[in-house]
């Protein structure tokens, strides 16, 4: 089960574009949300070790009622303009959910509870049961617990977490209803789990320093830039920044980690405990790039529609990794047809439209798309590596130590 | 026991045996429940041994380094909270400072801070470009000293933990007997040299029982360390832990245990012969130092470890409340004030009722066995609340019998609250043993002589005076119960959120405007309770 999630759509023939300029404010689109965005613009995470991997969200707004459309339609300050109703599969078409449903959820409350209570509020015979902690964690109590588990549903930040429960057996496979949703590249071939939202590595960098063009398309060549010493940041507790570490061993081999990790310590800035400060410091001139999830971006611009921030991707390597949030319904679920309808909701056109404009990630279904800034999925170079890989730390983490970053 | 010591009365010699063994049972079955997390870790980390693993791990440099930096971390902090906490608390019981009772309850009320909210503020207020730095930087002041490392670490650990031995020596000044210093005085001894003969013997088993709870709250935490970036053993644990290595994370939690033991050991050789009851205890307002000249001057330390302590994380707090731009994007209401106060009350009532047995038979009888039972009380709380809470969910989820309630309230709730026993059992216990103690045996054989049950006695002469005592103890569990949040977090039922799991979701979303008010209302309930503690230690043995 693990060469078939690998991120083989990279392998395109079409040599295209592969780093974007996306400056803020370039149209017309920062008027509509000046005013509206400043409560998502203070909104980040934070972790301390290799436990939470997740975004934020804007405030909560009230849940639709059934059959209207959600309250994340249309405008608003995640939308970055009007935005159509979303292609996809629409949850009017699926069958409805009831009854109660135990959920174990590495995404905090604060990212996925309003969808869950819209969820909660759209079908008066469903009682959802949410259970919030860090991933890792909720995954050793399935281990611990096993086929004792009071979990129907597993929801995770990351692929590797999933990859650890299908691999000792406390996954039960996905219907086809539900994994057809999804395009092979962001599902287990098995159908153990299936990728629900995605994000993207990216360099965040300052558009009043510098121009597209002078962010290397090569992540290797980070360290080579010492006209900036001092003004890049990256933040090496971060889970995402060690998978994207990970990722590196595997593409470039551990040597070569190694002497990147030695001369980017020659130009960074201090290690930033979480990326959205990044971002943050990036768009106020205080840093010149840095290394974040390419949500973080949009989270700032969200707030702070005229910010000098670009967002820029290396060239199918470890500096433009892809990874996704993803679910799974477990074996010892005693309701596993609701459990997988559950996760098929996580796929309609209602929930990846939410991803879309509240939490600023990928969306995973066809029809809907990135919030207007970011480019399309297919636009993307993402290197070959295996996601379910990436959240074993274990040696990137002491490798990060005997160099001296962590 | 105190049934061997004590004359006998040949009538009712038999019934007296009875309830000692009953104790010895009841403390022994306390001891062996509060263990039994500890056999899932033994069983955990004998699977690695299995497996081949341990010695790869265990024999690795890198756990020789981080072990030793947890024991520079723990004796760092130890010390330092002895220097701190024993002045102050002479100061504030012993001396004419101004404002004695305004600042022993400032004093004290570090530990309704938890360390990780305090770290926290330190780090954002003391790193490089933090609010402290920012505000200087208009004068010119381009760096201040770094609060990364042990330093910083050794600073912010002391400062939420030094009230343990502030409150345990404040408690053993109040009932000194001090005719015995005044004797030394006309003895022509200095005051120095009066409270290094007289009053030190006196207090030092209240000091090293405080030092006790300092020495493995900074042996076991996590947070602190690793906001401050200090590598400590602590922080293998949850590495291993995030990256599904949770046997591995076993095996390294028994050595944190058996590094425990250890520490254990050497307490109780230090802390010796501690029979300290006595009949009297006046310490009058005519028995104060006084201080003179030094008065005011005597006021600066007081005026800066509480300030230190105290000011800069409700700044922090305070600084977060006023950032925050329009609503609070999480819903704060007060059931999660309800919830909390509810669970950490039921633990500290649990933890009260089963301190007694074990306190009781070791503060009577110095023997192996009660000393052991009183020693295994402190284990849980060496360990990681992550170890602890992971225990609870294999004892729940796989004991036959209890398994079917698995994933129920009518089976988490209990549960929650036996983590929260196990791991602040030994505060309940430590209270209430300095409590007995200071009763001395001869007051309940009196009832016995006059015709009182054995449990009669204990009901009517022992339970009245060591009462406050337990009180104490109880009110420190609820304390550190509304702070605890791993195992919190782990063994909550679906749904139910507290204080700290309300902060802890703020935080990790960086909603830190939603995170303070809750956080506000944390430290104003553990603020009560503080002020509960320190009403029970005006108490005395008449």
């Amino acid at each position: 089960m693990t060469d078939e999630h690998s991120m083989n759509w990279t392998d395109r023939e079409t040599e295209r574009t592969r780093r974007y300029f996306l400056a803020a404010g370039a149209t017309g689109v920062a008027g509509l949300v000046a005013g509206c965005g400043s409560d998502t613009g203070e909104e980040t995470e934070t972790s301390t070790e290799s436990g939470t991997d997740e975004g934020t969200d804007p405030e909560p707004t009230g849940t639709a009622s059934p059959g209207s459309a959600p309250s994340w339609y249309g405008s608003g300050p995640g939308a970055f303009g009007d935005r159509p109703a979303p292609g996809g599969t629409s949850m009017d078409e699926m069958p409805d959910l009831s009854g109660q449903l135990r959920i174990y959820s590495g995404r905090g409350e604060s990212l996925v509870g309003d969808l869950v209570a819209y969820l909660d509020e759209r079908y008066p015979d469903f009682d959802p049961r949410v259970t919030y902690d860090s991933t890792p964690s909720l995954a050793s109590r399935v281990d611990t617990e096993k086929d004792n588990t009071p979990a129907d549903v597993f929801y995770s930040v990351n692929a590797g977490a999933l990859g650890f429960l299908a691999e000792n057996g406390y996954t039960q496979s996905l219907a086809s209803e539900t994994t057809d949703l999804v395009r092979s590249e962001f599902r287990d071939g098995e159908g153990a789990w299936t990728g629900t939202s995605g994000r993207a590595r990216t360099v965040p960098y300052n558009t009043d320093r510098l121009s597209e063009s002078d962010v290397p398309e090569d992540i290797m060549a980070f360290p080579e830039l010492t006209e900036y010493e001092g003004e890049i940041g990256w933040a090496p507790t971060y889970a995402s920044f060690q998978g994207f570490v990970t990722a590196m061993i595997e593409l470039e081999g551990e040597t070569a980690t190694r002497e990147w990790l030695r001369g980017m310590q020659e130009v960074v800035d201090r290690a930033y405990s979480d990326e959205f400060a990044i971002a943050q410091a990036v768009a106020d001139g205080d840093l010149a790039l840095g290394f974040t999830n390419h949500y973080y971006i949009q989270r700032v611009l969200a707030g702070r529609p005229d910010a000098p921030l670009g967002t820029a991707f290396t060239a199918g390597d470890a500096g433009s990794v892809f990874n996704v949030a993803s679910a799974a319904r477990l074996e010892a679920s005693d309701r596993p047809e609701q459990a997988d309808l559950f996760v098929r909701h996580l796929l309609s056109a209602e929930a990846q439209e939410y991803f879309a404009v509240r939490t600023f990630e990928y969306p995973l279904v066809s029809g809907v798309e990135p919030v207007g800034r970011l480019p399309t999925i297919d636009e993307l170079s993402v290197p070959d590596v295996d996601l379910s890989q990436l959240s074993e730390l274990d040696r990137t983490v002491r490798i990060l130590r005997e160099e001296g970053v962590l | 026991m105190d049934t061997e010591t004590a004359p006998t009365t040949d009538h009712v010699s038999d019934e007296r045996t009875l309830p000692s063994w009953g104790l010895v049972v009841l403390a022994g079955v306390v001891s062996v429940v509060v263990l039994s997390p500890l056999a899932w870790m033994v069983y955990a980390g004998l699977r690695v041994v299995g497996a081949g693993g341990a010695g790869a791990i265990l024999l690795r440099p890198r756990t020789l380094r981080i072990v030793l930096n947890s024991l520079v971390l723990t004796a760092s902090v130890t010390a330092a909270s002895i220097l701190i906490g024993v002045p102050l608390a002479y100061l504030t019981v012993r001396t004419d400072l101004p404002f004695r009772r305004l600042f022993t309850v400032a004093l004290a009320m570090p530990l309704v801070i938890p360390s990780y909210i305090g770290a926290f503020a330190f780090a954002s207020a003391f790193a490089p470009r933090g609010e402290v730095q920012s505000l200087l930087a208009p004068l010119g002041v381009e760096s201040i000293p770094g609060i990364y490392g042990l330093g910083g670490a050794v600073l912010v650990i002391t400062l939420y933990t030094y009230p343990y031995v502030f409150i345990t020596t404040r408690a053993a000044l109040k009932s000194l007997d001090t005719t015995l210093v005044e004797a030394a005085r006309t003895l022509r001894h200095t005051r120095l040299q009066a409270f290094r003969r007289v009053t030190l013997p006196q207090i030092r088993p209240a000091v090293t029982a405080g030092a006790l709870l300092v020495a493995l709250y900074a042996l076991s935490d996590f947070g602190t360390p690793a906001i401050l970036r200090y590598d400590v053993f602590t922080r293998a644990i949850y590495v291993e832990f995030n990256s599904f290595g949770r046997d591995t994370a076993a095996l390294l939690s028994v050595v944190l245990v058996l590094v425990t033991v250890a520490i254990l050991a050497v307490e109780r050789r230090s802390s010796g012969g501690e029979r300290v009851s006595s009949t009297r205890g006046h310490t009058g307002s005519d028995a104060r130092v006084r201080l003179g000249r030094w008065r005011w001057v005597a006021v600066v330390p007081c005026l800066l470890v509480a300030g230190l302590a105290l000011v800069v994380p409700l700044a922090v707090l305070g600084l977060w409340l006023v950032r925050t731009s329009g609503a609070a994007s999480l819903r704060f209401g007060l059931e999660h004030v309800l919830n909390s106060v509810g669970v950490a009350a039921g633990a500290a009532v649990v933890a009260a009722l089963v301190a007694l047995p074990v306190a009781h038979l070791s503060a009577r009888d110095g023997g192996t066995l009660p000393t052991v039972f009183e020693r295994a009380s402190y284990v849980g709380y060496a360990v990681p609340g992550i170890v602890v809470g992971i225990a609870l969910v294999f004892l729940g989820s796989q004991t036959p019998l209890v398994n079917s309630l698995y994933g129920s309230a009518a089976l988490a709730f209990p549960l929650l609250l036996f983590a929260y026993v196990v791991r602040f059992l030994p505060q309940a216990v430590g209270s209430t043993r300095a409590s007995i103690l200071r009763v001395s045996p001869a007051l309940p054989e009196a009832a016995r002589s006059l015709g009182r049950s054995p449990l009669g006695a204990f009901r009517s002469v022992t339970l009245p005076l060591i009462a406050p005592g337990q009180i104490g103890g109880a009110a420190l569990v609820f304390l550190t119960t509304m702070k605890e949040l791993p195992a919190t977090l782990m063994l909550r039922p679906a749904g139910f959120e507290t204080l700290v799991t309300f902060v802890w979701r703020a935080e990790r979303s960086a909603a830190y405007g939603s995170a303070a008010v809750p956080a506000l209302t944390l430290l104003a309930v553990s603020a009560v309770s503080m002020l509960v503690i320190l009403s029970m230690e005006g108490y005395h043995v008449e």
